[in-house]
């Protein structure tokens, strides 16, 4: 995210972006529950790029003998299928981690459009988005995603990305329009509209780098909560039930009674991952609420030194 | 707050208490409630999840009343056994002879028979019933009205039937599955078919007595034609809406006749008491069904060597948890039609026991060789790769389908499965839009003609993009049609025998469908409440409990045991 | 009072955009949907409930899609839902009005008790900054925001239905042994079988509450007017109850409506897991039989309770607080 500076000769209290991502750098470690969260998400970013390492079966082959307990050759036990536990939880984060970040990547993505072009739009074109996310924000989302994705079945994990983008934006576009609307009135933005600068210019170059940090904020909720309903709804059967992820995982659990039936680790243990994936966010988001104000505030009027 | 944590606690200990109080003890049965005169005795509490609440019904004729109506309040004339290839016990009929050319059907109907208002039946009531479903085509929902001509009271207690074309079969469809109504209650109804027959009024050993939406009590009937019948003086029928509940309650003992799918079984239901039980009789064959106008597909050999690519046991084991037994290429299900199978036509094949090596062969002799990329291919250029689709919903044949994908990678065929939703999948079936399907056929019979003959019978099929509910494979032979055709005009066992034979060597040598594993009923009960349950060492009757009209077979044996 | 009408104003939009989702929805769907499942039970169902459900689905209409339209919202107004197609031949109606009180409870009790305890904890914890339960509080409910709640669900049945035996934790009674009727055995026995959801239910939502509470009362308790009733020798008690809590709870309502929906997914799920007969649960069960009117009616109670549940919340807001009024 290297945007290129313009020098301008005072500094009108406006903080350039790599200064901000440097300053970020800093902040995870000196905060306890940033560096957690970011070690946890690391851990499972690397797991799902390289499940092979990690575990060496197939996981979805039913290749052994079903309902084994805990062993050396099977760390979690096998499924009443059998198939290696440990492997499928392994494999199944790659599936979690793309869903978690494409929908969260897209859906910051259009947040930040719809909220910033709000606010830096005006007149119909705010009120009319407004009221789109507004009441996008008001209907409840599951059980909007629950009918989507029942009449779109057999879509799988693509299907599932596109209808959680399609729906979960407008949390964070209401935040991000709040803050563009405070930012509005800034100096550094008058001062590029003095200059004459194009509208388009302002939003993309100036704006949107100052609220980097809520644009991370919200990359971060937005993926927590794809993690938490693309799971649910595998869960309940309406992904596709021959991939390998934990909400899979956790479908063909409940299926199998698992619960009833001396098998518990096959529900429990994907969920015990969910839960610390979505930990692992929502740490990470809370510290960025706790540093991220004082830290990224714009500047007070003083000349300072830039580095380069 | 600390006076909030005191409310909290008392709070919480009253509905523990509450909890305690109204947890309840697994059912007892000696709650001695005596019917009429029988000396009928004890609760017997049905576990079916049906998966809606009940609309109080019991209008035999309507597809969603039959299973909580006949059996239990209606009855048929004969009962025929599908489990025992059609042992037959007269009901309301007491003999029946076909007339010359089969063509002519005379039944004796029962005398000293009552309803439950206390009137008595007759032979009108009997061809009453049956022109009523002829005068209401909506009625008739086993279609014999496609065979009959006419039915006609000819005595006090005798009915004859006539019939348009010659279907010995179809005998199970008119003597088994067909109901008899009273003619004094239904000839006053304006539409029979909307009739939502709250109060039924039949021949059977049971009353409705009551029915909410939660749950349906019945009665013994006092006036029952079988005297010292029936044994049970109160059945329940609980509506559950979902397996877990309906799973759960057989479990802990408060219901004692299961037809529920329950996996892993040892440990949720057979672990928590020596009296429970299960049996799971198998009856209709669940198959590979290839679509025959596919122009790689409809290659024999193609379609033998995944017959042999398969290892059926271990689907049976894997996808279905052993539930299922593994299905014979010969279509014939065992052992419930052990008798019907030609063991020596089938040792011509092999058995089709599970052999790569012999599939790749049969490949290499259809001009196959295996491609770059393991998929098989010939020297037009076309790969073995199809699309299988499947119903999503049935976890188990999704995990069958699984194992079934695997065996036939090893030797050069790609399935990718395609899992859709109920209706999808048999609108694209039934269309013939498919490259291939897995699926169980509905229609079971007192010997395997029935089930052969919807995957045979060409009369049924369509052209691919019209509906078939049968022989969705299309397969279409002339001489296959005879065999069938002559089948219905028989009585004779040995030919019906010799017939069959010849249906399995089609079978074998065809290989139309390719059975995988055999769909069997589920069925729980537990011994230590009552006795004269139907198992597998003496398959009296279908035991599921929404089989009609087995159920009846069922509900008659069974004895509360005293305790 | 404009500001109330401006609420039902919007609240009035967001139910007509989610009437006309669900008018699009299937008709936007390749190879609608709703036509194989009309097929399948078309001969079993009456010309009218036919009907009924073509317009509902589009399917067999010759009608341009305004006049289709039309011919909807008439039926959604006067509350013809169809037919059942998993329970025929039950209507929607019906099904719908025999789950919503199960739902109702099991939601109106856990959120009563998530607020009491919630704002509780919430305002303890504020008062006593820099104690055990400040600091212990933030991290834990944060974690627990993230736990997906069905998973919640999951560990209280392994543990105290499978485990311990102490609780019943599949259904909303016991169908064979009770009938709903107003008897103390009935009562006892549907509490029983609410107490592991509705526990479900509160773990999961509770966080909320108490960190809302707890920021809203930090800001509160820096407030130059607690200061000054602090300086005044104001006991101890008086202060964190009668000048902050009052003032702190209200941000909090407007909280409790932008967290409803997390709620009702939040019962959905539990209901899945325990086989609770609720709306959520007959919502899931639709969607596995593909019965799509019921389906459809479901999505429409669940958005029109939340949108009522938010209007109160709004109406309570600005009906306790001043500020809100003139504002507007």
């Amino acid at each position: 995210m290297s945007v290129p500076l313009s020098v301008a000769p005072l500094d009108t209290g406006r903080v350039p972006a790599t200064h901000a991502l440097a300053r970020m750098g800093r902040a995870i470690r000196s905060n306890r529950k940033a560096t957690a969260g970011t070690v946890l998400i690391v851990f499972f970013i690397l797991v799902a790029l390289f499940p092979g390492v990690i575990a060496r079966d197939n996981p979805s082959l039913d290749a052994y003998k079903p309902k084994l307990g805990l062993s050396a050759a099977h760390l979690l036990g096998t499924t009443a299928y059998g198939q290696d536990m440990f492997a499928q939880l392994v494999w199944g984060t790659r599936n979690v981690m793309i869903i978690a970040f494409t929908v969260g990547l897209a859906t910051t993505a259009i947040a930040v459009l719809i909220g910033v072009a709000a606010a830096y739009l005006g007149g119909l074109w705010d009120a009319s988005l407004n009221v789109l996310t507004d009441v996008l924000l008001v209907i409840p989302l599951f059980p909007l995603l629950i009918v989507i994705a029942a009449y779109a079945r057999n879509g799988g994990t693509l299907v599932l990305i596109l209808v959680i983008t399609a729906t979960s934006w407008s949390y964070t576009a209401r935040q991000l329009r709040s803050q563009a609307l405070t930012l509005r009135s800034r100096d550094f933005l008058e001062a590029a509209r003095v200059r004459g600068e194009r509208k388009l210019y302002v939003i993309v170059m100036e704006v949107i780098p100052t609220m980097t940090s809520l644009i991370v904020a919200s990359f971060l909720t937005n993926a927590l909560y794809a993690v938490l309903f693309a799971s649910s709804l595998q869960f309940i059967g309406l992904g596709d039930p021959n991939t390998v992820s934990w909400g899979t995982m956790l479908y063909w659990a409940q299926n199998n009674a698992a619960l009833q039936t001396g098998q518990p680790l096959w529900a429990i243990a994907p969920g015990a991952c969910i839960a610390a994936l979505g930990a692992a966010f929502a740490l990470l988001n809370y510290a960025f609420d706790e540093i991220g104000n004082p830290a990224l505030r714009p500047v007070r009027r003083s000349k300072r030194v830039r580095s380069a | 707050m600390r006076r909030l944590t005191r409310y909290g606690v008392i709070i919480t200990a009253g509905l523990l208490a509450t909890a305690a109080c109204s947890s309840s003890s697994p059912s007892s049965t000696s709650t001695s409630t005596s019917g009429g005169t029988t000396g009928a005795s004890g609760t017997l509490v049905i576990d079916n999840e049906n998966g809606a609440l009940w609309t109080c019904g019991f209008n035999p004729f309507n597809g969603s009343d039959t299973l909580v109506s006949v059996g239990f309040v209606y009855e048929p004339l004969v009962y025929v056994n599908p489990l025992q290839s059609g042992a037959t016990t007269p009901m309301l009929a007491t003999s029946w002879s076909w007339g010359a050319g089969n063509k002519s059907l005379v039944f004796n109907i029962r005398q000293g028979v009552k309803f439950t208002d206390g009137t008595p039946l007759t032979a009108a009531d009997v061809a009453y019933t049956f022109n009523l479903i002829k005068k209401y085509p909506a009625l008739d929902l086993t279609g014999v009205w496609s065979v009959l001509s006419s039915v006609t009271q000819t005595g006090p207690f005798q009915v004859t039937m006539n019939f348009s074309t010659e279907a010995v079969p179809w005998f199970y469809y008119i003597a088994d599955q067909t109901p008899i109504v009273p003619m004094h209650i239904w000839s006053t109804i304006a539409n029979p078919v909307a009739y939502p027959d709250s109060h039924p009024v039949g021949t059977g050993p049971y009353m409705v007595s009551p029915c909410t939406p939660a749950n349906i009590t019945y009665k013994a009937n006092p006036h029952f034609w079988q005297p010292g019948e029936p044994h049970i003086a109160t059945l329940k029928y609980p509506a559950f809406l979902s397996n877990n509940t309906a799973n759960d309650d057989l479990a802990n003992g408060q219901a004692q006749w299961g037809a529920q799918y329950i996996p892993g079984i040892q440990q949720f239901y057979l672990s928590k008491s020596p009296n429970f039980h299960y049996w799971f009789p198998p009856v209709l064959n669940v198959s590979l069904v290839p679509n025959l106008t596919n122009p790689l597909l409809s290659n024999v050999k193609v379609r033998q060597a995944m017959a042999y690519a398969i290892n059926r046991p271990q689907v049976s084991s894997i996808g279905e948890s052993g539930y299922e037994p593994a299905a014979n290429q010969a279509g014939i299900v065992t052992p419930t039609y052990s008798s019907w199978l030609d063991s020596s036509l089938m040792g011509q094949y092999a058995n089709y026991t599970f052999d790569p090596a012999k599939a790749k062969q049969l490949l290499a002799q259809a001009g196959y060789h295996l491609g770059s990329n393991g998929i098989m291919v010939n020297s037009a250029g076309k790969q073995l790769a199809f699309t299988v689709i499947n119903i999503g919903d049935y976890s188990d044949w999704v995990a069958s389908m699984q194992v079934i994908v695997q065996d036939l990678k090893a030797v050069g065929i790609q399935l990718t499965p395609d899992n859709l939703t109920n209706t999808a999948f048999e609108a694209d079936l039934y269309r013939g839009e498919y490259q291939i399907a897995y699926y169980e056929q509905a229609t079971i019979g007192p010997s395997p003609y029935y089930e052969l003959t919807d995957w045979l019978d060409s009369a049924d099929t369509a052209p691919i993009g019209k509906l078939a509910a049968t022989n969705m494979e299309r397969y279409i032979n002339p001489a296959t049609d005879a065999l069938i055709n002559s089948y219905g005009a028989t009585t004779s066992v040995a030919t019906q025998h010799s017939i069959i034979d010849q249906l399995e060597g089609v079978m074998l040598s065809a290989v139309p469908i390719i059975p995988i594993t055999e769909g069997v009923d589920w069925y729980q009960y537990d011994t230590g409440s009552f006795s004269g349950w139907p198992t597998q060492g003496d398959p009296y009757a279908q035991p599921p409990v929404w089989a009609y009209p087995d159920n009846e077979q069922v509900l008659l044996r069974l004895k509360p045991i005293a305790h | 009072m404009r500001f109330v009408l401006r609420r039902l104003g919007f609240f009035a939009l967001t139910l007509w955009a989610a009437l006309t989702l669900n008018f699009l929805l299937p008709r936007l769907m390749p190879g609608n949907p709703a036509l194989a499942m009309l097929a399948k039970f078309h001969g079993e169902l009456t010309p009218q409930s036919l009907k009924a459900l073509e317009i509902l689905f589009g399917v067999q209409t010759h009608a341009s899609l305004a006049s289709q339209y039309v011919s909807y919202l008439h039926q959604m107004v006067t509350f013809n839902f169809g037919i059942s197609l998993t329970q025929y031949p039950a209507t929607v109606s019906s099904v719908v009005g025999s789950a919503i009180w199960w739902t109702l409870g099991l939601v109106g009790l856990t959120t009563v008790l998530a607020f009491v305890l919630g704002t509780g904890l919430g305002i303890v914890a504020a008062w006593r900054r820099g104690g055990w339960l400040d600091s212990l509080l933030p991290p834990v409910f944060v974690i627990a925001s993230a736990v997906p709640y069905f998973w919640v669900a999951m560990v209280l049945v392994l543990v105290f239905g499978i485990s311990l035996h102490w609780l019943p934790y599949v259904g909303g009674f016991n169908v064979i042994t009770d009938t709903p009727a107003f008897s103390p055995g009935f009562i006892g026995d549907v509490l029983s079988h609410a107490i592991l959801p509705a526990f479900s239910l509160l773990i999961t939502t509770i966080g909320t509450w108490i960190l809302t509470m707890r920021n809203t009362m930090i800001t509160t308790l820096a407030e130059d007017y607690v200061r000054m009733a602090r300086a005044k020798g104001l006991p101890g008690r008086r202060i964190m109850l009668d000048y902050a809590a009052r003032n702190a709870i209200l941000p909090n309502l407007t909280g409790f409506a932008m967290s409803l929906g997390f709620v009702v997914s939040g019962a959905i799920l539990i209901e899945y897991v325990f086989n609770y007969p609720g709306v959520g649960f007959q919502l899931l069960q639709a969607v596995e039989g593909e019965d799509y009117p019921l389906m459809q009616a479901l999505f429409l109670l669940i958005t029109l309770a939340v949108l009522v549940a938010i209007l109160i919340a709004d109406v309570a807001t600005a009906l306790l607080d001043p500020r809100t009024r003139a504002a507007r």
